[in-house]
Order: C-alpha cells, then structure tokens, then sequence
C-alpha cells in the first residue's frame, strides 16, 4: 500500500479508517434499512435476515484463520458452542448478565483456541484441520454427556437478551457485532501482523527464515478468531434461547465453511458478502420445495463442489478480477474508494 | 523399542487383559468392528496416499453400500421366507456384499471421472485443501440425496443369518458377527496380497510413493488414480453392507464410520495402508474399552482425548508415514 496517494477529504480518510469502500458502506446502508423496508419487515424475514448475519460474522472470523494462515478450523462451531455454553450456564447459575456472559464466552473461547493452536502448532494443512476437529468433536460428546452441566440432548434454557418479542433489536445488534468484527480483523491484516500471518499461510519455512515467529503468529490469530466464535456464541445462545449439543456439530461448521469459501478465501468481506443472497436463496428452496427434504442442501453442496472445482478463488476473486476495473472514474471511487487499496 | 511395537504389544495385552476381566465379548466386539473399521480406513489411506485427497465422502460410500444391501437383501429375504429350500438361504447375504461392492465401485468411478478428473485438470496448487472442500461438498449432496430420494427412515433387516450364535468357549457369537468378520478378514488378506504380489498394487504403490517417478517409469497415471478411487470405495461400500445388521441405513448412517476411519488414518500415520489395518483394531479396542468401563456415549470423548495426546507427542503417527505429498501441502 505504498503506492497510494495521500488521501485529503476527510469522508475518504474516515471510510479508509473502517476499511470500506463506498460501495461497501452503501451495502451496509441497505442492510440497516433492510428490516424497515415492507417486504422484509415480517419477523420471519427479520430472522431469516439474523441467521444471515450470524452466518457472515462467523465467516469473517473463520476466514481470519482459513484465509490467512491456512489452517482450516474444522472444530470451530464447537468453539462457538463452547461459548455459547459458557455464557448461558454463567447466565443460569450465577446470574450474570448476557453481556458479560458474552464477554466471558468469548475469554473462554479464546483460551480453548490458544489451547488447540498450541496442539497444532507442529502439524500443516490438514492435519492442523483433523487435529481441530477432534478436538471439535471431544467438546461436543462432552456437551452431550455432562447433563448435570448442559441438560445434555434435552437442551438448555437460556433468557433471551432482549425483553421484547420482536427481533428487531437482536438483528441491529449482530449487525453492529459483524460491523466491529470486520473492522477488527481488518485492522489486524493491515499491521505488519497481517503480512505475517500471509507469509505463514503461503509458506512456513520461507516465513521462519524471514524472521517471523510462527507460534506467536499463528496463537494470536487462532486465540483471536476463537474468542470472536465465543462472543458469538454468547449471542447464539441469548437470542434463540435454547441450546442443544447440535449447534456444536460438525455440518454446521460445514456451513459456514461453505460461505467463507465461496465468498472467496482470504478476503473476509467475501463471506459476508455472499452469506445475505445465499441464506435467502437457501431458505426460499426450502420453504418453497417442502415437499423435497434436503433439496436446498443438495444444491448448497454442488454449488460448493461447482466453485472448488471451476473457481477455487471464489466470489472475492471474480470481484477482484472483472468488475472492480472499470472505466469510469466514478464507478472506480465507488468499487475501490479513494485510496485505491484493494479492501 | 519402537513406537510402533509398543503399542502393537500394549493394544495386545490390555486387550487380553480387559477380556480376562470383562468376559470374552469384548474381544468379539473389537474385532468385528475393528475388522469393519480397518475396511473403511484402509479406502481412506488408500485415497490419502496415491490421490492425496483427504476424503471427507468416504462415510457417505459406506452409506451407499448400506442402501445396496438393504435393497438387495430385502427382496432376497422375503423370497427365502417363502421358498426355504432356496439356495439364497445361504448365498444371499454373499450376493449381498458383492452388490454392495460392485455399486460401491461404480460409485467411485463416477465420482472421480466426474469430480476428481475436473478438479485434477484445473488446479494443481494449494491441491490437497481444494479437494478436501470438495469432498465436504460431495458430502453434503450425497447425505441430501439420500433424504430427498430414499426419505430419512431407518431402513434396516434383522439380520442375514438366522439361527442359533455360535459358541466358542463360553463366548456367544452371534452368526451375522462373525459372517461381518469373515468378510472383513477375506477382503483385508485378499486386498493385501493385491497391494503387495500384483503388478497392479505395485504400480498403486508406486504412484503413492513418487508420482513423477512412477509416470516415468510408464505406469498409466490416470488408470492408476480411477482403480484407486473405485477400490476404495468399494472397500466402503462392503463395509456397509457387512455391518447393516448393526447399522441401519439412513442419510448420515455414514459419518460415525467416517470418525472411525479418521481416527485411524491420523494415528496410523497418513497414508499408511497397512498400518492403518493394525490401528484400526487399536481404535477399535479403545472405543470398546471406553463403552465397557466409562459408559456409551463417551465413545467419541474418551479415543479422541487420547489420539490428540499421541498426536502431540509423535504429530506424524504411530506408524509414520512414507507419503510425502499430503504432509507439505
């Protein structure tokens, strides 16, 4: 980012600090208008839009770690479910409020990421990924077995955040959480850490020989994108109110692997980007095709295997590539704003 | 002494151990579904080893062998309940297993013409993770496919064989127990002897150790890569099949298998066929022990703890590895 102008309007210079494009800010404009606007004002809109979003912040968190170290934490909705549970016991039996709860999801989530980066820390690609996983599976039978704890398959009650029936307030809130989210991890690839953690993802030895210390690097970004899953956990459970061991399942990282890959590796905004329309695709399939079980995820997993297969960059990379060059000097500052760097 | 001989010697002794103990059931368990998880996990190793993917579908060729048998060994019980002088009494379960194994087979060879020889053409960088993700996707169709098309219901058979359990020694094995590991034990010894004496299994072997190596040497690389994918998964399917009496066939029918196999393929070292076979009795063993003693349910818990403690001290597995591929990338 060397070859940038030095940026004089101060809107400009505000966007670049929150690491937006325009475009980026108008679509984040749409998104907070999106529950006023009649079709989308119905509550089963409203949550469809809520899991939409929860799908995207996990995304941008699970890319942190799969797009830029390249490690696939195939556990990681075990991690969030780690959270969840911490959160809503905390809340159950000690009377804590969600939003420490929350807080406190998110510590223990990170210290169970700091805990399997540790395990990991020799291994690479997929045996980093297997090692997580069954480290994912091991909290899940013991969410399933420690009834005392977490009732077990039976499901564990938890009062919900808000005191109103409407979930209006809990789509705002995540959609400030998935906004923090973003600027953080963002701000986090832009310090010398982001080209660290790069240097690691694409090859190790070349990193170490450089200079840069893996265990410090690949423990920060593990401890940090674990501890965001726990926040979000934290949400999870204080928003649908009830909490089973099937959230912590390995199909549902499955998911969210889905989004962050075919919005692109490595870019973080991809997955949120793709998470909104692919949700809604999802759930209109489903609830229009009832009378076909399991047709939407059928689609879902050929439209995975269609982009490893024909476009392994996915959607970030086909921005990237075709639209984000355009003639015009308007449609330019829109798609890139005024610094030119590719956000 | 080796790591290696180590555990061989204390998976051995805690197993006799446990059975002087517990009575001789205990063994029976481990070895039929050590013999059953040593098919799956040897497919796995296998795909690991000469294709470098690491198969996250393979539960799903187990669930397609599951559904073979139901649908064939269905329509041959009802035929024997009215014709019991019929030679199916005894054959069925055999024709059974080898339906199961031709399908399984078939399916493998369409998935790698389909999705494998697409992906091999196009990308050759960062190779192993995209072909994981595909085969998550894979997965995922293939578990929705059996829903939308076979509905979500158990579909199960009492058993192939009737009749009384043999008994061995004051051990009741029941008949369809030791027909499951019969099949098991002929399938590991006959593909055994494929692997190591033909020159087909050299030539697999070969690719699994130096691909450019074994293309100069003139082995049909793409030939090579499809008879090892359909064997694989037929290796899956049979183990299905073979297990249907304990496992009913229904969509996700296959991931506890595909845990197992994982486990086995991880602690084995990856890619290791023949150590994958001896890891899959000490899994096997471990799960048994844990249900025995701790109580059903940690069955996932208990093996995992352990294997990601053996995995910190000797990250590259009991067995170790030869497969350079899979460990770079």
């Amino acid at each position: 980012m060397n070859n940038t102008t030095p940026i004089a309007n101060p809107f400009d210079k505000f966007l670049n600090l929150l690491c937006f494009t325009p475009l980026g800010l108008f679509s984040l404009g749409v998104l907070v208008v999106l529950p006023l606007i009649p079709p989308f004002n119905q509550e089963y809109l409203i949550r469809w839009l809520i899991s939409a979003a929860f799908i995207a912040s996990l995304a941008i968190a699970f890319d942190f770690t799969a797009g830029l170290i390249n490690i696939v934490n195939f556990g990681y909705c075990a991690i969030m479910g780690l959270g969840a549970y911490t959160s809503a016991v905390l809340a159950e039996r000690f009377g804590l409020t969600p939003w420490l709860g929350m807080v406190a999801g998110g510590l223990v989530a990170g210290g169970m990421g700091m805990i399997i980066g540790m395990i990991t820390l020799r291994l690479r690609g997929i045996f980093a990924a297997c090692l997580a996983w069954f480290f994912g599976l091991a909290l899940m039978g013991l969410a399933i077995k420690l009834v005392w704890l977490t009732r077990g398959p039976m499901g564990l009650r938890v009062d919900r955040l808000f005191d109103t029936q409407s979930n209006v307030p809990y789509y705002y809130l995540l959609l400030a959480m998935m906004t923090a989210i973003y600027i953080m991890c963002k701000w986090v690839t832009r310090t010398r850490m982001g080209v660290a953690f790069k240097a690691i993802g694409q090859n190790m030895e070349a990193a170490r020989t450089s200079g840069i210390n893996p265990v410090f690097y690949r423990l920060a970004n593990f401890v940090l994108s674990c501890a965001i899953g726990g926040v979000l956990g934290g949400f999870y459970a204080h928003y649908y109110g009830i909490l089973t061991p099937d959230m912590m399942h390995t199909s549902k990282t499955v998911e969210v692997l889905a989004v962050a890959y075919i919005g692109g590796r490595g870019s973080l905004w991809g997955g949120a980007a793709i998470a909104f329309p692919f949700i809604f695709g999802m759930e209109l399939v489903r609830s229009s095709l009832s009378n076909l079980p399991g047709i939407n995820l059928v689609l879902y997993g050929l439209l995975l295997i269609l982009v490893m297969i024909y476009y392994p960059g996915g959607f970030a990379q086909f921005f990237d590539t075709y639209i984000r060059k355009p003639k015009s000097r308007i449609l330019n500052y829109v798609l890139n704003g005024a610094s030119q760097s590719a956000n | 002494m080796t790591l290696a001989r180590f555990s061989v010697i204390a998976t051995i002794v805690i197993a006799i151990v446990s059975t002087l103990d517990r009575g001789g059931y205990l063994l029976v368990n481990t070895v039929v579904m050590g013999g059953m998880t040593a098919l799956v996990a040897m497919g796995l190793a296998l795909t690991l080893g000469v294709l470098n993917i690491p198969m996250f579908a393979h539960g799903e060729f187990f669930m397609i062998g599951t559904l073979v048998g139901y649908y064939v060994f269905t329509p041959i019980s009802t035929y024997v309940s009215t014709h019991p002088e019929s030679f199916l009494i005894s054959w069925g379960p055999l024709i059974t297993i080898a339906a199961a194994m031709l399908i399984g087979a078939l399916a493998g060879v369409v998935t790698e013409l389909l999705i494998f020889r697409q992906l091999r053409k196009r990308s050759r960088e960062n190779w192993v993770m995209n072909a994981f993700l595909l085969t998550v996707g894979l997965s995922v169709v293939l578990i929705n496919a059996h829903q939308l098309f076979f509905s979500a219901d158990f579909k199960g058979i009492v058993g192939y064989y009737s009749g009384a359990p043999f008994n061995i020694m004051d051990v009741y094995i029941s008949r369809d127990r030791g027909f499951a590991f019969v099949v098991a034990a002929v399938v590991v010894a006959c593909f055994w002897y494929f692997m190591t004496y033909t020159r087909t299994g050299r030539a697999i072997r070969a690719v699994s150790q130096d691909e450019t190596g074994a293309l100069m040497v003139g082995i049909g690389l793409n030939g090579i890569l499809l008879l090892t994918m359909s064997l694989s998964c037929a290796l899956a399917a049979v183990a299905g099949a073979g297990l249907l009496f304990m496992y009913p066939s229904y969509p996700s029918v296959g991931l506890e298998p595909l845990y197992m196999a994982w486990f086995v393929v991880i602690l084995a070292g990856l890619g290791n066929v023949l150590g994958a076979v001896m890891c899959s009795f000490m899994v096997a063993l471990l799960k048994v022990l844990t249900i025995e003693y701790i109580g059903s349910g940690w069955d996932f818990v208990v093996p995992s703890i352990l294997i990601i403690l053996i995995l910190i001290f000797k990250p590259s597995g009991i067995f170790g590895s030869e497969v350079r591929g899979v460990l770079d990338k």
